[in-house]
């Protein structure tokens, strides 16, 4: 067995949805030991979008989405509104490195399970909260949603197309950056315990990591005072820089030209050389204003072509290009195929498909994916019994008593 | 330099190369330098790349730097080194020598051509560990492709889902791409120094845009994987559902992302109560029969608001509603200002600015309100400390234009 990044690591993930799991995920990808805690009562949003053609009772073990924002990970249940529930939960993170969550500002602490609690419970604990808005500030309370977070980040005000109105991201763009983000903010603090001995608690406001996203507009609007334009899929400075159309149903290719050099070799790719030497397109600042005129030109040329075949007429020449790709094609996409990207681990109950692997690739370690994501309280016996060491008959009880379960009430969902 | 009082930050002690130029690579090590790390910037003799784009103080490009390379360079230390001439790469040896972590965003098989490869590096330091950046990442048939911002966006699935369906696909604004490569790179340099740090020697470790891209197209990848249909064709327009979307207002526009549990919210937060009971839209199942008598109703409701007083209604009534912030909003934002997020950085050609503070928070290591480095301002102290250089060596160099 080859060593892994984080391995010895282990991290209470009270995470749901999107942007918290996607972090977790991350770092199980990497060895870490995540164990995932649902309430019966609330388990995890996504276990409801199972989409599958036949009605199933234990749909919620088989929800593809789920499925993979969750692999690499273990799972108990635990109902956090039973004080009993919280002293477990204690008990877990005594023997844990860090405890994650991505719960409205005010709910940790409504479950006596705010930073001060936990820490008593471990000193050195590392305590990640993801709010949308931050646990301060006059709209802690508000809520905080995939799109309403861009539009509240400023990322949704430099979107859209030329000249038009804002435009949303495609999808909950805050969500993965967030997760991605949260992944690296837990390591740094466990390199900072590392030094230090000390613990400490992470905030990392959604709204605010996705402005770091759009930071140049910021501090740009502070030299100049002026609201930026929309552009669209064009570039302050480069030309072409474009979206066109290719052979066959809704099929586009991109392409970008740096310099006069790589203009020049797309006019004779194009077959007309011409171009290069016209005065509205043969410098940079004339090909810029002239682009509107010269986008009809190239998408005149590429409208006749596969994308691909525009995009290897190009590459030969050094030219940045490339297709648009939908979900579908990356899935048969020959590079990811090629790099083995997919994997096809089999899952307990929903058995087997093709997955996306870890996206660091450490040569030594060659990560995996670890294991598949928990069907729901799947690993109850190994956290409660092995982990805590508390007997079958103390389980029975906390079942008995409704503390932990076995299956989710999906009705919340609904 | 943070005050005596303050204790160190959170990577206070990690030395960091960085080879890397544009957006991605300096997102990626200024979140290093941010949190405490001593990143050495190496830059070409003509500076990075991206010291020449806008915008400008006053659209004068001749007065130094322009946003971007200011915003995503703080903290760091600029050296200028010609890499690509033997000499110079000969330096970069030295430096990596006293280094933990070196981050590329030059495609591998351009490195190697230089001698810079990791088996190579790891002659000069044996614990180096690796990060490369790109777009493709080193195998596969696209290895090779020439790429940038806009066509990584598109070979990274998410582009396919934005925009209007019927006109051509969409990218965001700004270098969406880009960041999100850098953002991955962040992460994977923490996990790299920490697996360092546990296993007392580094590795190599690649990400491809492609596939941390790939990974986030939420349940349309997964759910077409898993069930073999394909729920989700085409762009998603600006109002994806009529409970997920963009509609105008009065004086701008007001965003509303409902689930079933906000519908009652939503339509308290709308001033109309009454559209709870309406049988056209009282269950969920109800709302998606008359998806375009709702997508009407909320569209003749949002073009008479103004945007503040609903946001500041939908937050007394839990509506799910908020609204377009742009740069002036942002910057007069109560929220914004009251966590401290805007900060000010003064910079000896650009003067005092305003910066996003760091995209996270810690209670006991201090974020540090940098600014970025001039062209080559620690060459001789980097070179002279850690590379083992005379003044004269530097000289030398400086001679032939390689620093």
């Amino acid at each position: 067995m080859p060593r892994l990044p984080l391995e010895g690591i282990r991290v209470v993930d009270l995470t749901a949805v999107w942007a918290g799991p996607y972090a977790t995920r991350m770092l199980g990808d990497m060895g870490a030991e995540i164990i995932k805690v649902e309430g019966a009562a609330n388990p995890d949003m996504l276990r409801s979008l199972a989409m599958l053609s036949q009605p199933d009772p234990r749909s919620y073990n088989k929800a593809g989405y789920f499925n993979h924002n969750n692999r690499s990970k273990l799972g108990c249940s635990i109902d956090l509104t039973k004080p009993d529930g919280v002293q477990l939960l204690l008990r877990l993170v005594a023997i844990s490195d860090v405890i994650i969550e991505n719960f409205r500002a005010d709910v940790m602490d409504r479950f006596g399970l705010g930073y001060e609690a936990v820490k008593s419970a471990k000193p050195d604990i590392i305590y990640v909260s993801m709010p949308g808005h931050g646990k301060s500030g006059p709209e802690a309370h508000h809520v905080a949603y995939g799109t309403n977070v861009e539009q509240l980040a400023g990322l949704v005000s430099v979107s859209g197309y030329v000249g038009d109105e804002p435009h949303k991201s495609g999808i909950s763009y805050g969500d993965p950056t967030a997760g991605t983000l949260a992944a690296g903010a837990v390591v740094t603090a466990l390199l900072a315990r590392k030094r230090t001995g000390k613990g400490q608690y992470v905030e990392i406001a959604q709204r605010e990591s996705l402005t770091n996203l759009i930071g140049e507009f910021v501090v740009g609007y502070s030299m100049n005072h002026r609201i930026p334009e929309r552009i669209g899929n064009r570039h302050p400075w480069m030309a072409p820089h474009g979206c066109y159309p290719a052979t066959g149903d809704d099929q586009w290719v991109t392409i970008a030209c740096e310099t006069d050099a790589q203009f020049s070799s797309l006019a004779e790719a194009m077959g007309a050389p011409g171009l290069a030497t016209d005065p509205r397109f043969a410098e940079l600042p004339a090909r810029h204003r002239n682009q509107e005129a010269l986008d009809e030109q190239i998408a005149a040329w590429t409208a006749s072509q596969d994308r691909f075949a525009v995009v290897a007429t190009l590459q030969t020449r050094g030219i940045p290009s490339a297709p648009v790709l939908t979900h579908i094609d990356l899935l048969a996409d020959p590079h990811l195929a090629a790099r083995g990207f997919f994997e096809r681990p089999r899952h307990t109950e929903a058995g087997a498909w093709p997955m996306e692997g870890p996206v660091f690739r450490f040569k030594t370690s060659e990560p995996h994916l670890q294991r598949n994501a928990p069907c729901f309280a799947e690993h109850n016996d190994y956290v409660f019994k092995d982990l805590l060491g508390l007997s079958a008959a103390d389980v029975d009880d906390l079942y008995h008593r409704g503390v932990i379960a076995t299956e989710p009430n999906m009705s919340g969902h609904q | 330099m943070p005050a005596p009082e303050m204790p160190p930050s959170a990577l206070d002690g990690y030395r960091i190369l960085d080879i890397t130029q544009g957006v991605a690579g300096p997102y990626c090590t200024k979140l290093l330098a941010d949190y405490g790390a001593e990143v050495i910037k190496v830059e070409p003799p003509s500076g990075d790349r991206g010291r020449r784009e806008g915008p400008f103080a006053n659209d004068d490009p001749s007065a130094g730097e322009g946003a971007l390379f200011l915003y995503l360079n703080t903290n760091k230390k600029s050296v200028t080194l010609d890499i690509a001439e033997p000499s110079g790469a000969a330096v970069l040896r030295r430096l990596a020598a006293s280094s933990h972590l070196l981050i590329s965003d030059w495609r591998p098989a351009d490195l190697a051509a230089l001698g810079l490869d990791y088996e190579s590096l790891r002659t000069a330091n044996p614990k180096l560990a690796m990060l490369s950046l790109s777009y493709y990442g080193e195998s596969g048939p696209y290895a090779g492709w020439v790429a940038n911002n806009l066509t990584s966006f598109a070979t990274g699935g998410q582009m396919a889902m934005t925009g209007d369906a019927d006109r051509e696909p969409l990218k965001p604004g700004g270098y969406q791409a880009d960041y999100q490569l850098g953002l991955n790179g962040f992460s994977a340099a923490t996990v790299a120094l920490f697996d360092l740090e546990m296993h007392g020697e580094g590795q190599y470790c690649e990400v491809a845009n492609i596939e941390a891209m790939a990974s986030t197209l939420e349940a349309s990848l997964s759910t077409a994987a898993y069930t073999g249909t394909n729920l989700w064709r085409g762009r998603r327009g600006n109002i994806m559902s009529s409970l997920i979307g963009i509609y105008p207002a009065a004086d701008g526009y007001i965003g509303v992302h409902a689930m079933p549990r906000n519908w009652k919210a939503l339509v308290e937060t709308m001033g109309q109560p009454e559209l709870a009971e309406d049988p056209r839209f009282s269950t969920a199942q109800a709302r998606l029969q008359n998806e375009d008598d709702l997508r009407a109703t909320l569209y003749a409701w949002s073009v008479g608001q103004n945007k503040r007083e609903v946001y500041q209604r939908a937050g007394s009534l839990r509506g799910p509603v908020a609204y377009v912030h742009d740069m002036e909003d942002l910057f007069t934002s109560p929220h914004v200002r009251d966590r401290g997020y805007l900060v000010e950085v003064d910079h000896p050609d650009a003067g005092t600015l305003t910066y996003p503070r760091g995209p996270f928070t810690m209670s006991e290591t201090p974020w540090i309100a940098g600014r970025a480095p001039l062209l080559g301002e620690h060459t001789v102290e980097v070179l002279t400390t850690l590379a083992g250089l005379s003044e004269d060596d530097i000289a030398v160099l400086h001679g032939a234009g390689i620093v």
